[in-house]
């Protein structure tokens, strides 16, 4: 579903909210209503033979959740982790997943006209899973289609056909 | 098996008792019916769909099967004749009017007060289903009525046992014989005391009951049995001289010995009149040598009575146990364990962090603290408790029914079971039972052998059904075994293309055997009211699909068959032994842990490709490091593994190398694939104390691993 489609539908306005996040330098927005909630970092239990972006699973209230290192998946140049590392549970199709980043920045709301679609780059991740840029006043969104991110193949978060 | 189970039951059902699953029957009876009434009012007769036509006949087959399970004669009888009529629409052999669905929702109405009437442990007025079961054959076999059907099922006030008696007759193979046989004279009448333990010490031998002796030294008994008089004979010659003993036809019973209806004693598990069966039998036997017929027949009065008196608590007790359950909603429990796991893990690190504090200056604190460790135990163990239960109780309800099953069929069968303990979550419970009921019905009826058969084919007389239950990787596997005929190649083929699937003569085995799964499939010759309709194994398969389990089948033809049913662990506890390896923790389940010892470098050995083998009590088996596989990055080097953990799975066994043993506990089993996916030799994962989550190792992958 594109993004502006769900634009039209939810607000006369066509504004979206996006909580946006950083990793490093750059900072990227996903839509509000696929994040549960937002905890700090604890060391999660590794799982062995895993790509080394999953950090292995967390108990959050009874639930198994794997982490994602978002830094490590972008190729950062540093991931480190201290008491201002963030984890975001998101909730994607019923799938309880959480993301580690630098930092959270805040919520901001976006309307159609001010996101550009993304130019044709290279980059650690897939362009499709790109919604576009947004740009409020002189920063730069990269606005993440989370939900296809995560259960795209390379992840390695779903199964498939073994 | 037979006779002990008639002891039982007698005695107040010490050791085996039916009627903890009552309850349970007959709420999924009431299910049942509700279903099936909103399916008939909701048929279109011009029209109706197969799937509607099955969706009822499934529902009446299931109250059968229960109903049959637990001794209701009556409502199997009833939901026998619905089932026939149902089936002949199913198969179109008849085209679907009004009258029919009158009559089916008439006997729906009437199987309900059957039993209600059971519930209420047999009071109240009893229903006739003669005519609405003369009415259904009557469709059955395609006579339309003119006019006006039959009036509705009036509540005749017939003796309790009118209804169900002949039909049980009916069933009974053989010639059951009603005798009477007079022993004596005898110097000591507890002589004859003897025979009656006979009676009940070897199965399948009948009834005895004891009548009012005319003479001195002449003890009177009213026997009910299949065997031939020489037989009889025979067995007595032990106990008394053959000519102390004289048969007479059972007709001729005198007026006292109609007041137990011997029919009754063996049949009938209704509490009240089987109560007052056995203790009218139990009482007049105490006296020790009564033996002219007023002192008999005197005694005999009042102990009926004080029967029945007996009964009528008994009866109350039961109603009073209806009230005190009740019915919740699966995950309102769900939420609850959840709570109670994050309750445990806030009070794990309430205590962790009070370690440091004075135990003077904070004594009150810290009592707190500890009455709050103990509560929260014993808060997490009941609600725990609420959910799960051992395969134990499903498995009990099957000796019964096979029992009965085989009397009727005329075959001998054996049940064996195993693995009871492994608990399972109470809705999985639930919903396994009809699946496994089916599975066992049909390796009754299809599965074994006549006996004859069997000694012609060189196999043991009795035959023998194994159901067994374990925890296996991430699942629950139940087996239900048989040593029967197993499955026919052939004629599954031809049934199937007589049916127009499609097949081939090429299909690999287990591609055939899935098509027994087929809905209406069945290569039984005849149709019993036991099974060969076809409707049991689509059941079976519908049922586990929907708990996302599977269904596999390995037959020999000659040899028998195996149906392994396949769960997924969704919520199950496990006892698990947690083992050290580097910084990280796994847990073992415990009942493969076999034992586990230190190890010397010398007693390792390498062989060819660098696995390695260790040498135990004479037994080489391979090695695995839990380092090596799980990449268990190594901090401290001056520590190693050097722990042994012999596990077993699948019949072999593996020596895992660990660095040390934690300590053993229940562990919630939680599904790692609810929010990641599989991960090899790792069964799911679980929540310690502390709220770290630690993996439980897949043994039996473990083992397959080393093995090939």
């Amino acid at each position: 579903m594109s993004v502006m489609g769900k634009t039209a539908d939810n607000a006369p306005t066509g504004a979206r909210e996006y909580l946006t996040f950083r990793l490093d330098q750059e900072e990227y927005g996903i839509d509000i209503l696929k994040v549960q909630e937002i905890r700090g970092y604890e060391p999660p239990t590794r799982i062995a033979n895993a790509p080394e972006f999953i950090k292995g699973v967390v108990n959050l209230r009874g639930t198994i959740v794997p982490i994602v290192d978002m830094r490590l998946k972008f190729n950062c140049a540093q991931a480190d982790y201290n008491s201002f590392t963030v984890v975001i549970i998101l909730n994607l199709r019923n799938r309880v997943v959480g993301i580690v980043v630098d930092s959270v920045s805040d919520v901001m709301e976006l309307t159609p006209e001010s996101i550009r679609v993304a130019p044709d780059i290279e980059s650690a991740i897939d362009n499709s899973c790109i919604l576009g840029l947004g740009s409020v006043g002189e920063r730069m969104l990269i606005l993440l289609d989370i939900e296809k991110l995560m259960s795209s193949v390379d992840m390695g978060l779903v199964t498939t056909a073994e | 098996m037979a006779e002990s189970y008639q002891e039982g039951s007698g005695a107040g059902g010490a050791d085996f008792d039916l009627s903890q699953f009552y309850q349970i029957f007959f709420e999924e009876a009431g299910e049942n019916l509700d279903q099936m009434e909103q399916m008939l009012l909701d048929l279109d007769l011009s029209a109706a769909n197969d799937e509607e036509l099955n969706g009822i006949f499934r529902c009446a087959h299931s109250i059968k099967g229960g109903a049959a399970t637990f001794g209701f004669s009556d409502v199997a009888e009833l939901t026998h004749q619905m089932e026939s009529l149902l089936d002949r629409l199913r198969r179109h052999e008849l085209q679907p009017i009004p009258p029919m669905v009158d009559v089916l929702l008439e006997s729906a109405d009437a199987s309900r007060s059957l039993l209600a009437r059971h519930q209420a442990g047999g009071q109240g007025e009893a229903v006739s289903t003669t005519s609405l079961v003369k009415r259904i054959s009557e469709l059955a076999a395609g006579v339309v009525p003119d006019g006006a059907p039959a009036a509705a099922p009036a509540p005749a006030p017939a003796p309790v046992a009118v209804a169900p008696a002949p039909a049980i007759k009916a069933h009974v193979p053989g010639q059951l014989r009603k005798l009477q046989i007079h022993i004596g004279p005898l110097e000591k009448t507890e002589q004859a005391d003897t025979i009656k333990e006979l009676f009940r010490d070897i199965p399948g031998l009948g009834s005895i009951s004891d009548l009012p002796s005319v003479q001195a030294g002449v003890r009177v008994f009213a026997v009910e049995t299949t065997s031939s008089t020489d037989d009889l004979l025979d067995l007595f010659a032990f106990h008394v001289s053959k000519e102390q003993v004289r048969f007479s036809d059972g007709d001729e019973e005198p007026a006292a010995a109609a007041e137990v209806d011997p029919d009754h004693a063996v049949h009938e598990i209704e509490p009240p009149s089987g109560g007052a069966d056995v203790s009218y039998g139990f009482f007049s036997d105490a006296p020790g040598a009564p033996s002219a017929v007023p002192a008999a027949g005197a005694a005999a009065k009042p102990s009926a009575s004080k029967a029945v008196a007996a009964a009528e608590p008994k009866a109350a007790a039961q109603a009073q146990m209806e009230s005190t359950t009740i019915r919740v909603a699966v995950n309102k429990v769900d939420q609850l364990i959840n709570l109670v796991g994050e309750l445990v893990i806030t009070q794990a690190m309430l205590a962790q962090n009070s370690r440091g504090l004075d135990a003077g200056a904070y004594q009150q604190l810290l009592a707190g603290l500890a009455d709050l460790d103990r509560n929260t135990r014993d808060l997490q163990e009941s609600v725990m408790s609420i959910r799960m239960i051992p395969m134990s109780i499903v498995f009990s309800r099957f000796p019964r029914m096979l029992r009965d099953l085989a009397n009727k069929l005329g075959k001998k069968v054996e049940l064996v079971t195993l693995g009871e303990a492994t608990e399972l979550d109470k809705g999985l419970v639930e919903k396994i039972t009809d699946p496994l009921t089916h599975l066992v019905r049909n390796s009754c009826d299809h599965g074994i052998e006549m006996p004859a058969e069997r000694l012609a084919k060189g196999k043991p007389e009795l035959g023998t059904i194994t159901l067994s239950a374990s925890h296996q990787g991430g699942s629950i596997v139940i087996e239900v075994r048989d040593d029967g005929r197993g499955l026919s190649r052939e004629k599954i083929l031809r049934k199937a293309q007589e049916r127009g699937l499609d097949v081939s003569d090429q299909m690999s085995d287990a591609d055939v055997w899935q098509l027994i799964f087929a809905p209406g499939f069945s290569t039984a010759d005849e149709v019993t009211d036991v099974s060969g309709r076809g409707v049991g194994m689509d059941v079976v398969k519908r049922n586990i699909a929907a708990l996302n389990g599977s269904v596999e089948v390995d037959s020999a033809e000659g040899y028998g068959m195996k149906v392994s049913v396949r769960l997924p662990l969704t919520l199950a506890i496990m006892d698990g032994m947690s083992v050290g390896v580097g910084e990280e923790v796994y847990i073992l389940p415990l009942s493969s842990v076999v034992e586990s010892f230190q190890v010397n470098s010398d007693d390792v050995s390498t062989v060819a490709q660098g696995s390695q083998l260790v040498k135990v009590r004479d037994e080489y088996m391979p090695v695995i490091a839990l380092e090596k596989i799980f990449q268990v990055p190594r901090f401290d080097l001056n520590k190693s593994s050097n722990i042994m953990v012999v596990v077993e799975a699948d019949g072999s066994r593996v020596a895992l190398l660990v660095d040390e043993l934690l300590g053993q506990h229940q562990v919630v089993v939680k599904n790692l694939e609810t929010n990641y996916r599989k991960v090899p030799n790792v069964s799911g994962a679980t929540i310690l104390g502390d709220g770290t989550v630690a993996l439980i190792l897949d043994t039996g992958g473990l083992v397959r691993r080393a093995r090939h």
